[in-house]
């Protein structure tokens, strides 16, 4: 099977060609990261590959699970296993989380033809994923992201990635805005999320949440394309030295 | 049949038709509305009303056999059917109810409101042949439900007069249970004596063929608190004009309403409040959900006398818009005369946030879903002020609403 195929990808905004004949294999279970200057598109690729229909795609596939994924919409990825953790969460006064949360798992689980959550049952599933990752109850009442801190929204997105169980799992800029406890908190949430079912592509600017993810592979995005492609050495060498070392 | 046609022909049967004060006044309203002609374009009363919807119906009104009710259903709670503008005379310990005397409607006809610039209040006054007297007494905590059913083609213009006295509480309740092809033209006078509690819950859900014109003057005195909310769902057109003036300290009062339209409905809404004392506290906030061809105006003012010191005033509309064809037009206006004051206003009115949209959707939730977890958001705080059954009845009328979405 293949697990997620993108095969010279395509996309234009306003005339400009954001992602140029854009390709990557993941494979079930693996860990990917990639960096690049401001603009390379990284955030695009985020946005392209969870269905966001601001970006048209003008060439390319994206094959996941053997499916073509640009015959999905948004919540057909979602509910095939696709997860954005998105840069900055949005805000959505009078939505609470625990009904919303609820909503999305059982879209999940009645796509999978398995049996829905009834309201207890996900509630004590809620609390547990929360626990685990340190979440107040009371957060659990709130309505999403609303009046959050930028940890405390980041830290979200992590617990509901953690109750929908998705196998692939795309971190746009998850440490943006961080401080080093959050980050340490954010990063133990994924690393424990990890096994050999879950794939994941992170989008990062900073070598340090690479050092406590360890991902398989690193790449560097410039222009559209990935332009090297490496182990998490290439991490420090950016690190130290930027991308003027890359074409 | 004309304004002219109307009124000529049933002059005598509206009410107080022998009252010579009455019945020279409604010459008076009558040959200037009908000399000066009508001015639709700057007057705020008729915006989206159509004129001769407006002026050319056909008058109805006739005794009938259906009888009104009023129900003790505990010792606190009363439910009372009004029929064709009518009830039945009741009182006891906490409430008289009865249908207005001459006495009644002299003691109220001259309120200082600003009636003479709007057509509708205007029409009441002429074609006046309903109303009702309710005294609430001191110190009573009571809940009223009011269900006004009107029969088919029947022309009610109606005017009502609450008296609640000192230190009373209610939760008063209004509902519309209209027939077919009526015209509503219903006007509430509330007196809030000092210390007394008023929250005003009103519900409107009827089909299209139906009209209502609903207008509320509330005059609150010392520490007293009005608190209004009006959840408009109905099909047919539909005009909320209120109005409170605070005149004692340290009183307050609350005007807000939310619609829910679609089709080619129409809806008018206007809130006004003088602050006449110092030390009060109001709000006026409207919210819409608009789809289809539907339109909405709101019209928001908060006035400030001279005397009006240490006066909180807040103001706000929003609007979502469905579709590209739909509108809704926004003016809040403040006036302060006077200088201690925090006062605000705001209007947000766009389509559904977008981004909101994405974000819901990327977790597997339908765009019809997540439209309609947006839309309730939107009006949820609206929703949690109210108790059990009134919320619920909201709820059913909102799923309805979000469901003729699809």
């Amino acid at each position: 099977m293949i697990f997620l195929n993108i095969n010279n990808l395509n996309i234009f905004i306003d005339g400009k060609k954001i992602l140029d004949d854009f390709n990557l294999t993941i494979n079930q279970g693996e860990v990917h990261a990639i960096m690049g200057p401001n603009g390379c598109g990284k955030s695009t690729l985020a946005n392209v590959l969870a269905g966001n229909e601001d970006y048209i795609i003008n060439s390319g596939k994206i094959i996941f699970k053997d499916e073509d994924l640009l015959d999905l919409n948004i919540e057909e990825r979602a509910q095939k296993g696709v997860f954005l953790a998105f840069q900055y969460p949005v805000e959505i006064p009078g939505v609470n989380i625990t009904p919303f949360l609820q909503a999305s798992i059982n879209s999940k689980l009645k796509n999978e033809n398995k049996p829905e959550l009834d309201s207890l049952s996900f509630a004590k599933l809620l609390r547990k994923k929360a626990e685990e990752l340190g979440i107040d109850s009371e957060m659990l009442k709130r309505s999403i992201n609303t009046g959050f801190s930028g940890g405390e929204k980041k830290r979200y997105e992590i617990l509901q990635m953690s109750v929908l169980n998705p196998q692939f799992t795309i971190f746009d800029e998850t440490d943006s805005g961080l401080d080093v406890d959050a980050l340490r908190i954010v990063t133990e949430g994924i690393n424990r999320f990890k096994n050999k079912d879950n794939s994941f592509l992170i989008i990062t600017h900073y070598q340090k949440l690479l050092n406590y993810i360890h991902p398989d592979y690193v790449h560097v995005m410039l222009n559209g394309k990935i332009v090297q492609s490496g182990d998490i050495s290439l991490a420090a060498e950016i690190e130290r030295s930027g991308y003027k070392n890359f074409k | 049949m004309t304004l002219e046609d109307n009124f000529k022909q049933h002059s005598k049967e509206y009410f107080f038709s022998n009252d010579e004060f009455l019945s020279k006044q409604r010459l008076d309203i009558f040959n200037k509305i009908f000399l000066k002609k009508f001015d639709n374009k700057n007057n705020e009363s008729l915006k989206n009303l159509s004129i001769s919807d407006f002026t050319l119906f056909d008058y109805y009104y006739q005794n009938n056999n259906v009888e009104p009710k009023v129900t003790k259903i505990e010792n606190d709670n009363y439910k009372i059917n009004i029929v064709n503008g009518l009830c039945k005379n009741y009182s006891d310990e906490n409430i008289e109810i009865r249908n207005i005397s001459s006495s009644d409607f002299k003691k109220f006809r001259d309120q200082k409101y600003e009636d003479l610039n709007d057509l509708v209040l205007n029409f009441n006054k002429i074609f006046l042949n309903s109303g009702i007297f309710f005294n609430i007494k001191k110190n009573n905590k009571l809940k009223l439900k009011i269900f006004h059913n009107t029969q088919d083609n029947f022309t009610i213009f109606q005017n009502n007069f609450f008296n609640f006295q000192e230190y009373s509480q209610v939760n008063l309740e209004d509902e519309f249970n209209l027939s077919n092809n009526t015209i509503n033209n219903i006007n509430y006078n509330f007196q809030a004596a000092e210390g007394s509690v008023i929250k005003h819950n009103i519900f409107q859900n009827f089909s299209n063929t139906n009209r209502l014109y609903l207008t509320t003057n509330t005059v609150c005195e010392k520490k007293s608190s009005f608190t209004q909310n009006t959840y408009n769902f109905a099909d047919g057109f539909v005009r909320n004009f209120h109005f409170a003036k605070l005149n004692g300290e340290f009183s307050n009062a609350s005007l807000k309403g939310c619609f829910f339209l679609k089709n080619k409905n129409v809806c008018s809404n206007k809130t006004h409040i003088i602050h006449n004392a110092e030390n009060c506290e109001s709000n006026q906030t409207y919210k819409g959900i608009l789809n289809d061809n539907s339109k909405a105006n709101y019209f928001s003012n908060t006035f400030v006398t001279e005397n009006a010191q240490k006066t909180e005033g807040y103001q706000l509309s929003k609007g979502i818009l469905l579709t590209d064809n739909c509108s809704f037009f926004s003016k809040p206006e403040l006036r302060i005369f006077t200088d201690d004051v925090k006062c605000s206003h705001g209007s947000i009115i766009g389509p559904v946030d977008e981004s909101a949209l994405y974000y819901l959707r990327s977790r597997g939730i339908t765009k019809n879903q997540a439209m309609k977890m947006i839309i309730s958001s939107f009006i949820d705080e609206e929703i949690i002020c109210l108790d059990i059954n009134s919320a619920e009845k909201i709820n059913i009328n909102l799923s309805n609403y979000l469901n003729s979405l699809a």
